[in-house]
């Protein structure tokens, strides 16, 4: 079956279609397909060690680019995202199909799943509607026959005008027939943009009309396949009306027609056109495939899926298994990682104590070793979590079971507007929100990955754990535990609330679709994991570390300058009577244990001295003064300048609001590893603390509720900026955190004030 | 009848699919097109979602989405 009117399509892929003749051109390869169907197996088999990664235009879809040599030819592949259809409603879909018409590749490669390949077709047929040459990859070959499916290739070439090729994409087998094709098809030596999917004489008739339609204007016919936007007309989909709107000389007329058209198919089918278009496409593959594929029911063949599933989706046993799964990623991400990590924090340590003693003093001095080696090992303190919590991630999808998890979650997650795998960025995130935000691009629909990344930072995390941890120890001692973990309860409630609050109110609309695929369990390949794993982590490092880097120095700055030199000026008179005193009293000791009492209180003094300095410098910078200047806006929860001084430097980084609160109350740094470590019943400044008679556990509880709640630490902003593409949304997380942990303050605060705990 | 009425194990044929917008287009695109056979094989914990087999492959909707989609009377 040829199309109806060769003429129209022709006329497009003329203008496009340079046959690839001199060994030095480019050809430009796209490579699509379904989820799991194998695509990135064969994408790493075609381009070896040569890819790249990329954003496509105006989205935060990954683009990964890879270019080989091939018979004298470049060739160039593009990693499409894996998408069912291409319909104008997700983000993948829209990116897969505006690559092919604006970038008009050579050559489609479409990688099928060959145990299921009805599904799989469906796809590929779109990309021929669209008048791409396409070479069609029976990926899985070896599963399908384990399965006693056979498929006639050939057979189905011929059906379909497209050439196959079988192959095994995760051991790289038919790599090179499927290159030689590849070749053969963008030199058209094997032609295969022709549609051979007819859809009945009555479609075909009403899809004619509408094409007379658009050639009313030879320019938009010239810019998009007229065959393939009067199939989206008829289909209805809002991204083909949007461009005849906007595009198309005669729109109104080319709509009007398109909607006759599709009133018609509804009174001749009873059935929306939208339906009958997808039923049509599928009938014609029904069709294809029972002249060509052949399945063999053998009695001893075992579907293992179907086995393990039977445990893994048990009513009763999923749950925790799920459970128990989650508890081992997020024990390997933490356990193995915290250890690194801390390694990682210890040698930047070690490199600033280095280039301290090198450099001279002074401003310079102080930007380097704080502001920039602080900054460059704030972004690698998270790197081995990132790379550990990937890892299991990683292997979790390949193998099959990250689909099962959210069906498992998908009840008690949808009671708050979530998704059955917005779990898992929850979960991660009460260990750290920079992984935890990155793992939420498992969500495919947008709406509830934005939703999910919104409340997932108000997990208690591992930076915020010695906050709460000293306070608790400081002015709850007798029931530290139980306070410690009702706050910690009190982030999932919080979050859950909130998702529950901003799903009925600014992420209000349809809902999401559920329908979801559970592929076959796979033995993941370790080249599979590592390549996911790597890409990911790097891409942390690369966009987000650049922006924490940027922010860390910032805030350097503001709680460094202004610096006053009569300060610093009276504090080194101060040390110079300080230590001539010193000199003058230690020559007239003789006595060897005098002089080491005498040198013990001299450098005593010194450290306190340099602790008021680091204090009145902190409190002098734009920092400390935005401390005093905001003091009335954070009276109502019962903070004073101090603790708002401590509050903005958390910013930064959350563990940094107890060695700020140290600085403001001039505890020098070693006398604060105590209160980190936070065993020490006795340490300064939980000792500090709770002696000030300004704080008492009515404000002291606001203060955790605030830390759990409010702005999440840079590092946390950076990554959403970087996952969703958008300043607005790390703005309204910052914004929107801000004032509901000052309202929870404010309750908190004034509720114990009533009840008359504390001052 | 709809396809959230089967039971576990139970099979049915697809009639028509009621839902509109996205979820329709999803539904249609993933294969549930009147004259589609498939086997409900199991629910969660909650009864929802539910997990099928539907042409070659395995699929969960939630049981909102199940209540759309019409089934032929006669099981096979």
């Amino acid at each position: 079956m040829m199309s109806a009117r060769p003429g129209a399509r022709m006329k497009w892929r003329h203008r496009r279609s340079r046959i690839k003749h001199a060994p030095d051109d480019i050809i430009r390869i796209a490579i699509a397909g379904n989820p799991n169907a194998g695509k990135t197996s064969i994408f790493n088999a075609l381009t070896g060690q040569s890819q790249h990664v990329g954003n496509y235009p105006g989205v935060t879809v990954e683009q990964k680019i890879g270019r080989i040599d091939y018979d004298g030819y470049t060739l160039e592949f593009v990693d499409l995202p894996g998408t069912y259809s291409l319909s104008a409603f997700s983000i993948e879909e829209m990116v897969a199909r505006d690559f092919v018409l604006r970038e008009k590749p050579d050559v489609i490669i479409d990688v099928l799943d060959s145990t299921n390949l009805e599904r799989n077709l469906y796809l590929c047929l779109q990309f021929q509607e669209l008048g791409m040459p396409i070479v069609g990859v029976l990926n899985m070959s070896d599963e399908a026959r384990r399965n006693g499916i056979s498929i006639d290739e050939k057979q189905l070439g011929i059906i379909l005008g497209i050439p196959f090729v079988k192959t095994i994409g995760s051991r790289g087998i038919g790599m090179q027939e499927l290159l030689g094709k590849t070749l053969a098809v963008a030199q058209g030596r094997i032609p295969s943009n022709v549609r051979h999917l007819n859809y009945g004489v009555e479609l075909e008739t009403q899809h004619n009309r509408i094409i007379q339609s658009l050639q009313s204007d030879p320019t938009f016919v010239d810019n998009f396949p007229p065959h393939w936007i009067a199939i989206k007309l008829l289909e209805n989909d809002s991204d083909a009306v949007t461009k005849i709107q906007k595009q198309h000389v005669s729109s109104e007329s080319v709509l009007a027609t398109a909607h006759d058209s599709r009133e018609w198919i509804r009174k001749h089918f009873g059935e929306d056109s939208e339906i009958v278009v997808g039923e049509q496409r599928y009938a014609y593959i029904h069709g294809a495939c029972r002249e060509v594929v052949q399945t063999e029911e053998s009695p001893n063949r075992s579907d293992y899926t179907e086995m393990i599933d039977r445990i893994v989706l048990n009513k009763y046993c999923g749950l925790g298994i799920f459970v128990g799964i989650m508890f081992m990623i997020y024990q390997l991400t933490f356990k193995l990682g915290r250890p690194l990590s801390d390694y990682i924090d210890h040698l930047f340590g070690w490199i600033q104590t280095v280039v301290q003693s090198i450099l001279p003093n002074g401003i310079i001095k102080d930007l380097i070793v704080e502001g920039i080696i602080g900054g460059v090992g704030g972004v690698l303190v998270f790197f081995p979590i990132v790379v550990l919590l990937f890892l299991g991630l990683s292997f979790l999808e390949d193998t099959g079971y990250l689909a099962r998890a959210a069906f498992v979650m998908d009840k008690f997650m949808h009671l708050f507007g979530l998704h059955g795998r917005s779990f898992i960025p929850m979960m991660v995130s009460t260990g750290c929100a920079v992984p935890g935000v990155m793992s939420a691009r498992t969500l495919v629909n947008p709406k509830d990955r934005v939703l999910t990344i919104m409340i997932a930072p108000l997990m208690m995390c591992s930076a915020k754990t010695p906050v709460i941890a000293m306070l608790t120890a400081a002015f709850f001692p007798k029931y530290a535990g139980t306070v410690f973990w009702s706050i910690w309860i009190i982030g999932w409630l919080v979050s859950l609330l909130i998702a529950k609050l901003f799903r009925n109110t600014i992420y209000k609309g349809e809902a999401s679709p559920f329908v979801m695929e559970l592929p076959p369990y796979r033995m993941p390949t370790l080249r599979g994991i590592f390549t996911h794993m790597w890409e990911k982590s790097w891409s942390y490092v690369k966009k987000a570390g650049t922006f924490i880097l940027a922010a860390s120095i910032i805030i350097w700055f503001i709680l460094y300058f202004p610096r006053s030199q009569e300060t610093v000026q009276s504090y080194q008179n101060k040390m110079g009577v300080l230590t001539t005193a010193y000199t003058e009293h230690l020559a007239t000791l003789t006595s060897e244990n005098e002089r080491q009492l005498v040198t013990e209180q001299y450098l005593q003094q010194v450290s306190i001295i340099q602790n008021q300095l680091a204090r009145d410098e902190l409190e002098h910078s734009v920092g400390g003064r935005l401390g005093r200047f905001i003091e009335p806006m954070f009276k109502p929860c019962g903070f004073d300048w101090r603790l708002d001084i401590a509050l903005m430097a958390g910013f930064a980084a959350k563990e940094v609001i107890i060695s700020t609160m140290g600085i403001v109350y001039g505890i020098g740094e070693s006398d604060l590893e105590a209160d980190i470590a936070g065993e020490h019943i006795a340490s300064p400044l939980k000792q500090k603390l709770s002696n000030d008679p300004h704080y008492h556990p009515g404000n002291m509880l606001a203060l955790m509720i605030f830390v759990l709640i409010y702005v999440p630490c840079l590092a946390t902003l950076a990554v959403v900026k970087k996952e969703l593409g958008k300043w607005r949304y790390p703005l309204f997380l910052a914004g929107y955190t801000l004032f509901f942990a000052w309202l929870l303050a404010v309750i908190v605060f004034q509720g114990t004030r009533l009840l008359g705990i504390g001052g | 009848m709809t396809l959230s009425d089967v039971k576990d194990g139970g099979q049915f044929v697809i009639k028509s699919v009621l839902a509109t917008g996205e979820i329709r287009r999803r539904l249609i695109d993933m294969g549930f097109i009147r004259g589609a056979q498939g086997k409900v094989l199991r629910e969660a914990l909650l009864r929802d979602p539910i997990e099928l087999q539907l042409k070659g492959y395995k699929v969960s909707v939630r049981r909102a989405e199940a209540k759309q989609i019409v089934i032929e009377d006669q099981a096979l």
